[in-house]
């Protein structure tokens, strides 16, 4: 076609042009619209990081899918660990159209997440040794991510912003599911408010990790590329400080503490000031040595490699009937 | 996504695109895409992948492959000049009050007789 | 079918010792089958071969559960004890579901190492389903009321799930040589138990009298008939009569994967049953 040939006549920079003048237009850009490289590294690294975290993350609650202590919740957290694996798939669906030009599949997400390439969010390395980490997990980390995902529904990959737009509905189921959990701890026997005491302070510092290291003014290269590109529009501060508004005073209501025994609220500069978690501690975890990095990514790794047989049969199967 | 090529992923699993139907007087409407090794395992996990919640009456699989599409070079020129409204029912907005004159005229015309009687 | 007549309330079924009997019975083989196979079922989750698969067998855990909830409330209407107590209190010899159902779903915890097998779900679910199917059947004829009322709720639900299983069967059955002799080695394996799901336990004669669900060979007839049928329609090897295990789960003899499985799934309630959670 006539156009398309002089649209592929345009030089590079003249591409670049073009694009960025959408992005600031509010356009939205599609899986087969050009796109400079940094912006599909970019959206690459993020989704499938986004979207193996979900995967993982279905692991720690899947411990306490069977034990869940009535009928209703065994269903509930069922439904709610199926939610998680499904947006899981919406996630490496988005991905996976991002990495087909480069030649590479679900099954490469999958050997790059066993070899520690393709990290996965730090709150997932973590233990859950009660049925009251289920209830901070939906409760809190689920709050911690709608806070995330909500802020990168408008983000300029239309692809992306589909997915986001179904993930967040259901979110908020989840995030009902977390809070009838701690409820019923927090108004139950003493043992239960204790349980859930125990849940919180184990998962204070992984929920101050969760939103990334503070940027303290300087901006790191990851984040403007994403602000310029419009991938994502807050800092890691900025995510984290609206979480800490939202959650930290209804942890106060129900009578539970965090340990933080300096932090309070600065009315003049609108903000919570807390204690900084182990920086150095996150990069371990993300890294994949966190306390049940090795124990999860087994879990994983064994049931995707013995399940080879079964993708190899059917795709067999597809053979013959297309 | 090139159309043309085929779109193979997972030990060449495909993808396919999921649309459902919520309603016997609904359109069918697209959902999302998943990798299936054919057509019958894609239909077998479309539902639960998509519609954990929503009501559905029908769902439909279509190999990614088998769409084919404008390009994004071509999409711009989907749109139309606003110069159309011959064929809207904005372009009909005297009608009514034609009518309404019609019916008025007539009306007054029966009184006329009648009065005139 | 008994010719005892139409029982429309649980408090005239409760005017029937006997009858009350009986139909305690028959729901807990009906809960428990049920409840415990979506146990198994919950423990596959996020270890499925495929991550749609993953998704798409969660549904079928759930409703299955569910269905087992719905037969735990009736059970709890007739004042047998409250649902989550039915379901996460009792002993494992007070279980009335099959030995099949209660089997692990490999080698290892759902924790821990596990290495499940993937054709023996699919076997399992699909035999147990063909049997569910059967039964659903036959309680739409059931003299207690509100029997009728759930099951043909949960007949289109599971009809569903069965489509599900048979795609799945079909298709490992006819694709590569090392499938075709994972899935016979699990038919065999769910053959050798799958001979008790028809079983109506101690009661079986006095289910049957009052119309409760057809007799058991009536059950046994009609299931293997169509299961027959499916089977040869995919191509695979009519197992022929199906095996009974050791243990006689209708009677409330069961192995030690249900003991396990039970301390598992009543571990946090188990903390404090009289809390609420």
């Amino acid at each position: 076609m006539q156009t398309q040939l002089e649209r592929s006549n345009l030089t590079e920079n003249e591409k670049m042009e073009a694009f960025l003048a959408r992005i600031d237009r509010g356009e939205k850009i599609e899986a087969d619209d050009w796109m400079p490289d940094d912006y599909r590294n970019q959206l690459i690294k993020l989704i499938s990081m986004h979207g193996i975290s979900e995967i993982m993350g279905a692991l720690p609650e899947k411990e306490w899918v069977p034990k869940a202590p009535t009928l209703r919740r065994k269903l509930a957290i069922m439904a709610k660990v199926q939610d998680e694996m499904g947006h899981g798939q919406l996630l490496l669906r988005v991905a996976e159209d991002l990495l087909a030009p480069l030649g590479k599949t679900r099954e490469d997400l999958m050997q790059d997440l066993f070899a520690k390439r393709l990290k996965f969010h730090n709150v997932f390395h973590m233990e859950a040794p009660t049925w009251a980490d289920a209830g901070v997990i939906g409760w809190l980390v689920d709050g911690a991510a709608i806070i995330t995902q909500s802020m990168s529904l408008d983000t300029s990959y239309a692809p992306y912003a589909r997915a986001l737009h179904r993930i967040c509905a259901e979110e908020k189921f989840h995030a009902q599911h977390g809070e009838s959990i701690v409820l019923e701890l927090a108004e139950g026997t003493e043992e239960q408010r204790k349980m859930l005491q125990e849940a919180i302070t184990r998962w204070w510092p992984s929920l101050l990790m969760f939103f990334g290291p503070p940027e303290n003014g300087t901006i790191t290269s990851n984040q403007s590329t994403n602000m310029r590109y419009k991938i994502r529009t807050q800092t890691n501060e900025e995510l984290r400080q609206a979480f800490l508004k939202k959650y930290l005073p209804r942890i106060f209501h129900l009578g539970f503490t965090v340990p933080d025994d300096t932090i309070y609220f600065d009315e003049a500069k609108d903000q919570w000031v807390y204690q900084q978690p182990d920086w150095e501690a996150f990069k371990e975890i993300v890294k994949g040595n966190g306390p049940r990095s090795a124990h999860r990514l087994n879990l994983r790794e064994t049931s995707y490699t013995e399940t080879k047989w079964v993708r190899d049969a059917i795709m067999a199967y597809g053979r013959h009937v297309g | 996504m090139d159309m043309n090529k085929e779109t193979e992923a997972n030990n060449n699993f495909f993808i396919y695109e999921v649309f459902s139907q919520k309603s016997v007087n609904a359109s069918f409407v697209h959902q999302f895409s998943l990798l299936a090794p054919n057509k019958e395992v894609a239909l077998a996990m479309a539902r639960e992948n998509f519609l954990r919640r929503e009501s559905c009456f029908n769902i439909w699989v279509v190999k990614r492959d088998d769409i084919y599409s404008l390009s994004p070079e071509e999409r711009p020129f989907l749109e139309r000049i606003d110069n159309k409204s011959y064929r809207e029912t904005k372009g009909y907005g005297d009608l009514q009050a034609r009518w309404r004159y019609h019916r008025e005229q007539y009306e007054a015309k029966q009184k006329q007789a009648e009065s005139g009687s | 079918m008994g010719d005892f007549s139409r029982v429309e309330t649980v408090e005239a079924a409760k005017q029937n010792h006997e009858y009350t009997q009986a139909l305690t019975d028959l729901l807990f083989q009906l809960a428990d089958d049920d409840f415990i196979l979506a146990y198994r079922g919950s423990e596959w989750l996020g270890l499925a071969p495929h991550i749609e698969e993953d998704v798409a067998f969660s549904s079928m855990s759930q409703d299955m559960m569910g269905h087992a909830v719905m037969f735990y409330e009736m059970l709890e209407q007739l004042g047998v004890g409250k649902a989550d107590d039915l379901a996460q209190l009792r002993a494992a010899d007070a279980f009335r579901n099959a030995i099949l159902v209660e089997r692990k779903n490999g080698e290892g915890d759902y924790n821990n190492d596990p290495h499940y097998d993937w054709a023996y779900a699919i076997v399992r679910s699909y035999v147990y389903g063909l049997h569910k199917q059967v039964r659903l059947e036959a309680l739409l004829q059931s003299s207690y009321v509100p029997l009728t009322l759930v099951s043909r709720k949960m007949l289109t639900e599971h009809r569903y799930h069965l489509m599900h299983w048979q795609v799945w069967l079909k298709q490992l059955a006819n694709s590569t040589p090392e499938a075709r002799q994972r899935l016979e080695a699990a038919i065999e394996k769910v053959w050798k138990d799958a001979g008790e799901l028809s079983q109506l336990g101690p009661n079986a004669d006095s289910i049957a009298r009052y119309g409760l669900i057809a007799a058991e060979d009536e059950l046994k007839q009609k299931w293997l008939t169509l299961a027959q049928e499916n089977f040869e329609k995919v191509g695979l090897v009519w197992p022929g009569e199906p095996g009974v295990p050791a243990e006689r789960g209708r009677h409330g003899q069961h192995t030690a994967e249900l003991v396990q499985a039970l301390a598992t799934l009543s571990e946090v309630y188990r903390i404090d049953p009289a809390a609420s959670w």
